[in-house]
């Protein structure tokens, strides 16, 4: 009797009630009609235990950091930066639109962000150099997608959140498949450069440019730190892979010092190879692609958990914003915080209701009644794992990732554990294919931010796009059947079996 | 339609300035789960202290920060919905499809209302958070422990907003499907980040 809710929420969602009041609507009607009234208030209470919760306060705060990030000058650094790799290639403008979309996506969690960002910067751009608007809004599109699949990511913070895993694990398992999806992207622009005759870029955009003496020498410092950082942590894991006793605290500093003197020769070295404009763009770019660094070795090394790395995240992003890079005016701040505020609080509700949702779904025995459906498919394990893509891919078209994500993930979870697949593999498979769906047709929440900063039609850019979403549709189904695509990651650095 | 726009003023009135509060804490309980978290993060590796309370005091504000900024998103459009159907359909029954649509979401948050109620008050709220203390007395010698109730009240003044913003959006939604949308007083474009 109770396993109506599903139907009942599927006609509530059909007929555009909001997520959160459907998730409670359906489980709460069915509680009523079956006479376990005192389950409401069970509702209830899953809603605000679900919300009390400190792996969620990552969302908020991540969300602070992509749009303080996202304010003065960085956005434009991460382009140039780009563009210097890659604008001297056929379609030039095009592989700088993926490759700043891959590099904003270690700052952000947000596709929505990353399509809005890029996309007033880089289609007019684009269409000065003769690219068709369409092309351009439909390659920001596509490859915005890939802001919540490299970490780190909204979507995987609500996922292992509502779903018990870890998030550090699907931060780590994101990183392959999103590098995947923008190599994909670019493999597919050099083919179309080829058919369409595609231009080629500037490397440098604007030459001559110069750097404040704070910005230099912070820039100057990150690097070497870094790179002795980097050299360190891996010299002590050779070492104790030879069977070296562990290094004292005092050996390990005197390394990283050696190391710091060898990266700073190394990078004299370097500074030969290039010209003094490729240099200055390249060390403009230091301070924002910190960021990634400070989250993802932070959690890495053990530092700090996810949602101490993201305050940890704010807290850099002030710092550089008002005393590096100077991109921040104090006036800004309260505008920053009630954006972050009032979306996070959004989701933060959804993910409560979702929590008192699948307390029902695990009461109705849906997942077994499910599997049970499932199983009198096909019993194999690859088949499903095609179908449920397929499920997926048609739920993207008409939902966002987050809400689709905590309505599914529940229900589908534990169908595919039980048959063996891991629990972080599903999950990847589930954020993957969902977030490519926010830039599908009919409903997809980025093609509508790339239409509204393109003033291109969603229709017309939905038609561009497709060439992309193949891409991106195979990216999937290598994830879905290359297990060790996504495991291989979290694995090796002890965050997953 | 009178009545309708009589009923429907001040309620906006008192809507806005209520929401208008709410962002205003909110923003300051965003920044301040900031500051706790670093303090957390501070303390735990500067001076090789692990605070108890940052942990609980930063969920308190996130706590507050969605029940009073949430509403304002609802008002203002910006919860998740799949609205294709009411698109395709013509004016008048996609208006009266939003209607149900209201109704439906107030019947969930009035009874949200009546257990929020329930909660607060009752025997769950008794219990003392475990770690957040508040001054017992002026001279602040006597420290006394965070009810949990004042956590649990962050929902439910969240729940009661929410049913404001209901009751507002549906008497809207009956002025504008008798014709008189020209006199509605004007709601801001929901300036959201993106979750997704």
């Amino acid at each position: 009797m109770l396993i109506w809710f599903l139907p009942v929420f599927l006609v509530f969602l059909m007929i555009g009630l909001p997520v959160f009041f459907g998730l409670l609507a359906a489980p709460g009607m069915l509680l009523w009609l079956n006479g376990q009234e005192r389950d409401i208030t069970l509702l209830y209470r899953n809603v605000y235990n679900g919300m009390d919760s400190f792996p969620l306060m990552a969302i908020p705060f991540f969300m602070l950091a992509g749009e303080l990030m996202n304010k003065g000058g960085i956005t434009l650094r991460l382009v140039e930066f780009s563009q210097a790799l890659m604008g001297h290639l056929r379609g030039g403008l095009a592989h700088v639109n993926i490759l700043s979309s891959m590099l904003f996506a270690g700052l952000s969690g947000s596709a929505v962000a990353d399509t809005s960002a890029l996309g007033s910067m880089l289609i007019p751009a684009m269409e000065k150099q003769g690219y068709t608007r369409r092309f351009a809004a439909a390659v920001t599109a596509a490859s915005s997608v890939i802001g919540p699949i490299i970490p780190p990511s909204g979507i995987m913070i609500i996922y292992a959140y509502v779903m018990g895993e870890s998030v550090a694990a699907l931060f780590l398992a994101g990183i392959v498949p999103g590098v995947m999806v923008g190599v994909g992207l670019m493999l597919m622009v050099r083919f179309m450069a080829d058919k369409y005759d595609l231009p080629k870029a500037q490397r440098i955009v604007n030459p001559g440019q110069s750097m404040a003496p704070v910005e230099f020498w912070f820039s100057f410092v990150v690097l070497r730190v870094n790179l002795a950082g980097l050299a360190t942590v891996l010299a002590v894991m050779a070492a104790s892979g030879m069977g070296f006793a562990a290094f004292s605290t005092t050996v390990t500093l005197l390394l990283f010092l050696i190391m710091m003197v060898l990266s700073h020769f190394l990078l004299l070295r370097l500074r030969g190879v290039v010209s003094s404009d490729f240099r200055i763009v390249c060390k403009k770019a230091v301070a924002p692609l910190q960021t990634p660094i400070i989250i993802l070795g932070g959690i890495l090394l053990g530092v700090f958990t996810p949602t101490e790395a993201a305050a940890v995240a704010v807290a850099y992003a002030l710092l550089i914003g008002f005393f590096v890079l100077h991109s921040l005016k104090p006036g800004e701040i309260p505008g920053v915080l009630n954006r972050a505020g009032i979306t996070s609080a959004v989701v933060l509700l959804l993910v409560g209701a979702a929590m008192a949702f699948k307390t029902v779904v695990s009461l109705s025995h849906a997942p077994e009644i499910m599997a049970e459906f499932v199983l009198t498919l096909s019993e194999n394990p690859l088949i499903l794992l095609f179908l449920i893509n397929l499920l997926l891919f048609v739920v993207g078209m008409f939902l966002d990732a987050g809400p689709a994500i905590i309505i599914l993930g529940p229900i589908l979870g534990p169908i595919f554990t039980s048959m063996g697949v891991d629990p972080i593999h599903f999950a990847i498979i589930m954020s993957v294919n969902l977030t490519i769906g926010l830039a599908t047709p009919p409903m997809g929440l980025v093609l509508f931010v790339a239409a509204s900063v393109s003033k291109e039609r969603v229709e017309t850019i939905a038609k561009a796009i497709l060439p992309f979403l193949a891409v991106e549709i195979a990216v999937i189904f290598l994830i879905t059947y290359i297990p060790a695509l996504s495991m291989t990651i979290p694995r090796w650095t002890g965050f997953a079996n | 339609m009178g009545i309708l726009l009589a009923v429907l003023s001040p309620l906006s009135f008192v809507n806005s300035h209520l929401l208008r509060i709410g962002r205003a804490i909110g923003i300051v309980a965003v920044a301040l789960m900031v500051v706790a978290i670093l303090i957390q993060v501070v303390f735990r590796y500067v001076l090789n202290n692990a605070l108890p309370w940052p942990d609980e005091a930063a969920r308190f504000c996130m706590l507050w920060m969605t029940g009073l900024m949430a509403p304002t998103a609802f008002r203002r459009g910006g919860f998740v919905a799949i609205d294709m159907l009411g698109q395709a359909l013509p004016r008048l029954l996609s208006s009266l499809l939003s209607l149900l649509l209201l109704i439906i979401s107030l019947a969930v948050l009035v009874i949200a209302v009546q257990i929020g109620y329930a909660e607060v008050t009752g025997f769950g709220g008794k219990f003392a958070t475990a770690s957040l203390y508040v001054p017992g007395n002026v001279s602040l010698t006597e420290w006394i422990r965070v009810p949990r109730s004042w956590m649990m009240m962050s929902i439910f003044v969240g729940v009661i907003l929410l049913t404001l913003v209901n009751i507002e959006l549906i008497l809207r939604n009956l002025v504008s499907t008798f014709g008189g949308t020209e006199r509605l007083p004007a709601l801001p474009d929901v300036d959201m980040a993106g979750a997704d």
